[in-house]
């Protein structure tokens, strides 16, 4: 930028738009034909959007059951953190009175548990998670280190507090013989998640990878042996603790468990009847008095959106409309005056 | 030769032994200076201060430090800094470190680069100055020094029209009786000559060998900044003698009309008396600036506050769910109770909110007033051809506040007017020449002059004088006895000197600018005043060379209102000439001539009405005897020291005609404060002037108008007739039938109910007040009095004001009427009065500098103001106005987002964003849209304010950011933040993604809820940008381009794979963006954060629209219709107001002529005087330049002595 100094004084300003403050541009004016159109046409958006969403919204069939007090004895068992080791099932029946259309999915949701905490999220190592470098625990307070000062993998409280019930449902046929729904628990992941973010160190044999760490305090086997019965999907790559390793935003957060593999007498979702849910109750709530469920639902192509945004849309779209007209009226009402206005 | 009435209380004081002690240093101990004569050794013992001066601040060295020790001093920095230090403590911190620190840095830096760019620039200039050349007397000869190596009781010697290096004593000169003339533009800023004389011992030292020898010591005060005293005695050979300012040339001066003079150092550098005037400029702040800090301690406070009711509801989390959460988070070490817990998560949450106290904030609006003075700089349509100067925005703080002047001061010579006198019509026996006629014979309009007067008949013309009129000259030609009678006065009658470097070439030395257009006239028509001795004058009348002999010369003062001078021609006839006011006069002319009075009144009031500067020309012819009478009575009368009326000047006199002289104005000033006073902004004219000139004045440039209702002059000389005149004057005012309250208040209760009756006066009323009145009306119990009669008139006219009491009624403006001010002036008497109101402007391209040096702001030309104030100043208010409410709602828009959350998340002090979201959000992602709309938007087209100047009014009553703005901005963020958390928690709280996993994870929401919040914001300046030009586009657009691209690219695998820990959002941006759910949520919250606010704006257009809304309409509608083009209607005014007497105030060179003390001594023939007269004259010549001084209103007659 030039400088006018006191030597360079015969200097002519440039006649340029930028430095004569001319440039073209667009003068922003809010004119009543633009604004009401606007507004109308936001309006038609947003009810049609609204009431679209809504319809999706209907067309999901979903079933929660809370299973915090039906297991109540398990519960009360889980308070006592020394009774750790003792096995504690729990049998849930529930009728299915409509078919369950398509994908299915099963979510298990926690009420009150809050996986947002400041200190909570932090507590995790990425560099440790991605296979790099099991030693850096830097950030795990307060699950870095056991008492004996082997680092533990997966450290941090996030790791530590996974969810850890063995939720297993059951069709009941004929009323007699239960047959295990077929799940699926891949793809339950984000693919971003299953192959950058977590990774294993890379070893022959993953039991001797994790050698010189330890097991996080609350749980029961190493990282290494979460899965026995695939060997893919253990150590860091083991789907479920992928998933709660992505933290809820909120104290209450459903996650997803298993989906349904659409074969046998489920392909096309599941159809009503009788099932079971056979949970292995693992995961004390009670301590904080939280509560967990287990959630059954399908999807559109929103995703399982819930009545939440729908509405908002419809009463956006409803009250634009509204706006909209008594904006015009107050327009027309004043048109007349502000001709005269200009007139003057 | 003659002898002042009264002696001069301070010449008396200053002729006798000076009283040290009574003295006060000014600075450290120095109590009195000592500086002897060509002794360096001597004198270095004193360590007086050498010639260098510094005004810098910073070397290489010292920037660093000093600069940020500067910086920290500023509340916003050092809060930052504390910020920083709080985020070090671990069980605090709640954010990343860089989080504050990347900001604080930028801002540091970039105020350095400024900081560091203004030094440098102020290092250029010192260097310049003290490294300019000097000759100094060493060792016996002269040799060339820089400036800054001269030192104290150095002799150096100076040429004509050379800076005056230092303060100097004035030894001796070039000129007899060591004599030298001096222009004082860059200290006072008058411009006219002073004379300065050595005292007598040394004004004989003009060769070198005999200054070399010169040991004399100087025993004077120590350095102040007193520019019209200073006290002190050289001792020489064993005698003392005393010395004035009258023998000082001070720096800054320059020397002129001699060839060469002598002078001894005796403040040096920044002793100066020009050093010592100034003073570091205060720092001005706009009251946006103060109402801004003011906010921003608001804010705090409200930061603090809801850092309370965070940490309270942490504590209760932590008592009623934490602890029971303890077996997945155990509370920290350090944590013991849920009390502790709540105390640490106040500091988090100060550390998380802080984001509302803005750091760019101050940056941005340092960048936007920069911007803003460049557009200062470069407007070509403040740019003035003739002086080739561009107008200059000096200080880049105080751009807004242009937008919100109430006040404006103005100078009147050189600021309103161009200081040029132009012979502009005359008047002879009855007959007016001078009216610009085009070939039809019509009046000619401005712009369609025909070719001006061809005077080259006359070889001695001067080629710069144009006149319009030949029919003038074809009266001179033709020999018509009354116009040779007139330009015979005008051409004897005056104190104008002449120098005639080469045969042909002459030049005049007018003590005013008035005498030395009417001699300049004289000479082109045919008159040339060419030479005087102290009794002759030689006049080439025609081409023959008469010379008269010259008897007397009555110089003129404030009393008798006229000059005359007596002569005798060669015919040995005796005629006294007159010229004078024509009030004075007239009544004094012989009556018989009456039908001639009543046509050159006519006359006289016509050229008045135009505005010009009248003089009525009168002669009559004495007798012999009658002459040697008077001449005897004056003798004596003057040996008593007796001041009655002398009777000759009262004679009856024959009217010969009248002159008019144009006080040339600026182009446009009367257009430009016609425009200012629509806009409602009050002028005041603060002048030094005398009462008649600056009336006159106000007339010509419309501040004065015949539809006044009354104009009160206030002359009065002790407290109680002006408080008397102030009364009558209100008095006036309520009772005239216009007036709205009749309840008159006693003015002794100053009570607010005497502004409120005073405000509903009707009726237009000016204010003429002089600065004897003026000293009394500014007394501590007169001065609401004096400010709210002068408020309640339309214009107010302060004249013989001195350069302190300009400041004072700036002062007393400023201080009672809450209102801002400017003072617009171009001499350095105007310099106090720049920098004391809000907004200074100096008018450059005069002579002086000095006033531009103090200034803000700086142009060429008075009718500049209206584009500086109308167009940038409005335009400044506006953009910084739109810029402060969007920025506030930004912040707010985007942390009070983290207070709802804190509802969510046990108060555990969890961003809701990603923390380079938070980094980066208001350096990157929102800083440069709101800037381009700081910087280029526009409201409505320029043309358009300065139709309309009511536009400007807003500003002036501060509409567009007050209190209430900034809550309704407040308001609208904490609206924004409440949706922009609540709708993606509603649809996050139950929603899956589309794949069946899990939508509310923290990232994922953290990345939605960021995403709408930087397009919400980016539409919401959408809309309050009001001017779309490319830039904007670019940085609207490119900041939402930049906002995706970032993201990406932070959440992209390459940089988890390098920084597994810092980049945890890996992966985030594609899987969540992916999601139709998510734009829905994004688009439903933009839709409901901003529908309202349109709707409201266009409710607001449509039932109580602005004047600027209502305009910008009115383009709208124009623009369809093929509108007809405005234009401003010139003011024409008739009036009959008579002008007054034309001089400077100032005694002119009328007893130097007679005394013949400035004749080169080889010139004349000094037989006649005797050295008793000689010693007289300068004496009578220092008093009367310290009476003129002391008592503006002169005294009687001086009275003849021969």
């Amino acid at each position: 930028m030039k400088r006018t100094s006191k030597d360079g004084r015969c200097k002519l300003p440039d006649n340029t738009a930028l430095k004569q403050q001319q440039l073209p541009a667009y003068r922003l004016q809010l004119s009543a034909t633009g604004v009401l159109s606007g507004f109308f046409a936001t309006g038609v958006f947003c009810l049609g959007v609204g009431i679209i969403l809504i319809l999706n919204a209907k067309s999901i069939k979903e079933i929660e059951i809370k299973y915090t007090e039906i297991c109540g004895n398990c519960a009360k068992l889980r308070e006592d953190a020394t009774n750790f080791d003792k096995e504690c099932t729990c049998s849930i029946p529930f009728y299915l009175s409509e078919t369950m259309q398509g994908n299915v999915y099963m979510y298990y949701k926690l009420y009150g548990f809050y996986q947002n905490l400041y200190r909570y999220i932090l507590s995790r190592s990425n560099s440790q998670l991605v296979g790099t470098d099991l030693k850096d625990v830097g950030n795990c307070a307060p699950f870095s280190k056991s008492h004996d000062g082997t680092p533990i993998a997966p450290c941090g409280a996030i790791a530590n507090s996974i969810f850890n019930d063995t939720i297993i449902l059951s069709y009941n046929l004929n009323s007699s013989i239960p047959i295990k729904v077929p799940m699926l628990r891949s793809g339950i992941t984000w693919w971003t998640d299953k192959y950058v973010k977590f990774q294993n160190p890379s070893y022959i044999n993953l039991s001797s990878a994790f050698a010189g760490t330890t097991k996080p305090p609350s749980w029961a086997k190493p990282v290494y042996e979460l899965d026995e019965e695939d060997p893919g999907n253990n150590g860091f790559l083991n789907d479920d603790f992928i998933v709660w390793m992505r933290t809820a935003a909120f104290p209450t957060f459903k996650k997803l468990y298993r989906r349904l593999n659409r074969i046998q007498y489920f392909t096309e979702g599941l159809p009503a009847g009788n099932y079971s849910f056979n949970i292995t109750y693992n995961f004390p709530v009670t301590r904080f008095r939280g509560e967990k469920s287990v959630v059954l639902s399908t999807l559109t192509w929103s995703g399982g959106s819930s009545l939440f945004l729908g509405l908002a849309y419809t009463v956006t779209g409803a009250v634009t409309w509204l706006a909209s007209f008594s904006m015009m009226a107050v327009h027309l009402m004043l048109k007349d005056r502000k001709m005269l206005f200009i007139q003057q | 030769m003659t002898v002042p009435k009264e002696m001069p209380e301070k010449w008396a004081r200053a002729g006798a032994p000076p009283s040290w002690s009574r003295k006060k240093p000014s600075w450290g101990t120095e109590e009195e200076r000592r500086a002897r004569a060509n002794d360096r050794e001597y004198n270095e013992k004193f360590q007086y201060a050498s010639n260098c001066i510094k005004t810098s601040k910073y070397n290489i060295l010292t920037f660093l430090p000093v600069n940020l020790f500067e910086q920290f001093q500023e509340v916003a920095n050092t809060y930052f800094l504390f910020l920083l230090i709080l985020q070090l403590i671990p069980q605090v911190s709640s954010l990343s470190w860089f989080t504050t620190i990347v900001p604080l840095v930028l801002v540091l830096a970039i105020t350095a680069v400024k900081d560091a760019t203004d030094d440098y620039f102020r290092h250029k200039s010192d260097n310049q100055v003290n490294n300019r050349q000097s000759q100094v007397l060493i060792n016996g000869s002269l040799q060339q020094e820089q400036w800054m190596n001269v030192c104290v009781g150095d002799i150096i010697k100076l040429e004509n029209n050379q800076f005056v290096a230092a303060d100097l004593l004035l030894l001796s000169s070039s000129e007899p009786h060591g004599l030298c003339y001096i222009e004082t533009a860059e200290l006072d800023g008058e411009t006219n000559m002073k004379v300065r004389q050595a005292i007598p011992v040394t004004s004989e030292l003009g060769d070198i060998s005999r200054l070399a020898k010169f040991d004399g010591e100087v025993v004077c005060e120590p350095p102040n900044n007193k520019l019209d005293r200073f006290s002190g005695t050289l001792y020489w050979k064993d005698s003392k003698f005393p010395l004035s300012n009258q023998n000082m040339l001070l720096r800054g001066c320059v020397l002129r009309n001699t060839e060469w003079c002598f002078g001894l150092v005796v403040f040096a550098g920044p002793d100066t008396k020009l050093m010592q005037n100034s003073g570091r400029t205060k720092f001005k702040r706009t009251s946006i600036d103060r109402l801004m800090n003011t906010l921003v301690l608001w804010i705090f406070g409200f930061l603090v506050c809801m850092g309370v009711i965070l940490a309270i509801g942490n504590a209760i989390w932590e008592h009623e769910v934490g602890t029971r959460f303890q077996a997945y988070l155990p509370w920290d070490e350090a944590v013991d109770s849920a009390f502790f817990s709540g105390f640490l998560s106040f500091w988090s949450y100060i550390i998380i909110l802080n984001t509302v106290v803005p750091i760019s904030l101050y940056v941005s609006v340092e960048v936007i007033r920069l911007g803003h003075s460049y557009f200062i700089n470069w407007d070509k349509k403040m740019f003035c051809m003739k002086k080739r100067t561009p107008a200059e925005a000096r200080t880049t703080t105080l751009n807004e506040e242009l937008g919100q002047v109430e006040y404006v001061f103005s100078d009147k010579t050189g600021t309103l007017t161009q200081n040029i006198m132009v012979f502009n019509k005359c008047s002879i026996s009855g007959r007016s020449y001078g009216d610009v006629l085009d070939v039809l014979g019509h009046k000619a309009e401005l712009g369609e002059r025909p070719e001006p007067v061809d005077f080259s008949f006359n070889p001695l013309a001067d080629n710069k004088f144009l006149f319009w009129d030949p029919t003038l000259l074809e009266a001179v030609k033709m020999g018509d006895p009354h116009t040779h009678e007139f330009f015979r006065l005008l051409s004897l009658c005056h104190t104008v000197m002449s120098e005639e470097k080469n045969e042909g070439e002459l030049y005049y030395k007018a003590q005013s600018p008035d005498e030395g257009a009417l001699v300049t006239a004289a000479r082109n028509f045919g008159f040339v005043f060419r030479s005087r001795t102290p009794k002759t004058i030689t006049v080439h009348e025609m081409g023959t060379a008469v010379t008269y002999q010259l008897l007397a010369i009555l110089d003129f003062n404030n009393i008798r209102k006229r000059m005359s001078v007596i002569v005798r021609n060669p015919e040995g006839r005796i005629r006294l000439y007159c010229k004078g006011a024509d009030t004075i006069l007239l009544e004094r002319l012989h009556p018989c001539t009456r039908e001639l009075l009543s046509t050159t009144t006519d006359h006289l009031n016509e050229y008045a009405g135009e505005g010009l500067r009248t003089l009525v020309l009168a002669y009559k012819d004495l007798d012999e005897e009658y002459y040697g009478e008077w001449a005897q009575r004056r003798l004596q009368a003057s040996l008593a020291r007796d001041s009655r009326e002398d009777r000759l000047a009262s004679v009856y006199e024959e009217l010969l005609g009248a002159t008019a002289i144009e006080d040339k104005l600026q182009q446009g000033v009367p257009e430009t404060i016609a425009l200012l006073t629509l806009a409602n902004i009050k002028i005041w004219v603060l002048t030094g002037d005398k009462q008649e000139t600056a009336v006159n004045i106000g007339y010509s440039c419309k501040m004065l108008t015949d539809d006044m209702t009354e104009v009160f002059i206030v002359t009065g000389h002790t407290v109680l007739e002006v408080r008397e005149e102030l009364r009558k004057a209100r008095e006036k005012m309520l009772d005239s039938p216009h007036a709205v309250g009749n309840g008159f208040t006693c003015p002794e209760k100053r009570s607010a109910k005497l502004t409120s009756v005073l405000e509903a006066v009707a009726g237009e009323y000016a204010l003429v007040i002089n600065g004897h009145s003026l000293a009394h009306a500014l007394e501590a119990d007169m001065e609401l009095e004096f400010l709210e009669t002068a408020c309640a008139c339309k214009a107010v006219i302060c004249c013989r004001v001195t350069p302190l009491q300009k400041a004072q009624v700036v002062e007393l403006v400023k201080k009672h009427k809450k209102a801002v001010t400017l003072a617009i002036g171009d001499g350095a008497n105007d310099v106090s009065m720049i920098k004391t109101a809000h907004i200074g402007v100096g008018i450059s391209g005069q002579e002086g500098i000095q006033a531009v040096l103090a200034s803000d702001y700086a142009f060429s030309q008075f009718k500049f103001l209206q584009r500086l104030l109308l167009v940038h100043g409005r335009w400044s208010y506006l953009r910084m106005c739109k810029f402060l409410c969007y920025f506030f709602y930004k912040n707010f828009a985007f942390t009070m987002v983290h207070f709802w959350f804190g509802f969510f998340c046990g108060f555990s002090a969890q961003t809701v964003y990603d923390q380079y979201f938070i980094t980066l959000y208001n350096i990157v992602y929102t800083s440069l849209p709101v800037l381009a709309m700081g910087v280029f938007d526009q409201d409505v087209p320029e043309q358009r304010s300065m139709e309309y100047p009511k536009l400007y009014e807003p500003g002036q009553l501060n509409l567009l950011f007050n209190k209430r703005e900034f809550f309704i901005c407040i308001a609208q963020g904490i609206y924004t933040s409440v949706l922009m958390f609540f709708i993606p928690y509603g649809v996050f709280a139950e929603a899956t993604r589309d794949d069946g996993t899990q939508l509310a994870d923290y990232q994922s929401f953290a990345v939605t809820v960021a995403t709408s919040l930087v397009i919400v914001v980016s539409v919401q300046i959408g809309l309050d940008t009001g001017y779309w030009t490319a830039i904007n586009h670019f940085f609207i657009w490119g900041s939402l381009a930049i906002y995706f691209a970032i993201l990406f690219a932070m959440h992209s695998n390459g940089l988890f794979d390098m920084f597994p820990n810092q980049f945890r959002f890996v992966g985030n941006a594609q899987n969540t963006l992916a999601q139709p759910t998510v734009w829905l949520t994004i688009t439903l919250t933009t839709v409901v954060c901003i529908m309202p606010v349109v709707a409201f704006r266009f409710l607001k257009l449509s039932l109580k629209p602005d004047l600027s809304d209502t305009v910008r309409y009115t383009q709208l509608v124009r623009k369809k219709q093929k509108a007809q083009h405005r234009c401003l209607q010139r003011v024409g005014r008739t009036s009959s107001r008579r002008s007054g007497y034309a001089f400077s105030h100032q005694e002119g060179f009328g007893e130097l002529i007679m005394s013949g003390k400035n004749m080169r001594l080889s010139s004349l023939a000094l037989a006649s005087f005797t050295t008793r007269s000689s010693s007289s004259w300068i004496e009578s010549l220092r008093r009367k330049k310290s009476d003129s001084a002391s008592s503006p209103s002169g005294g009687a007659d001086k009275p003849l002595k021969e």
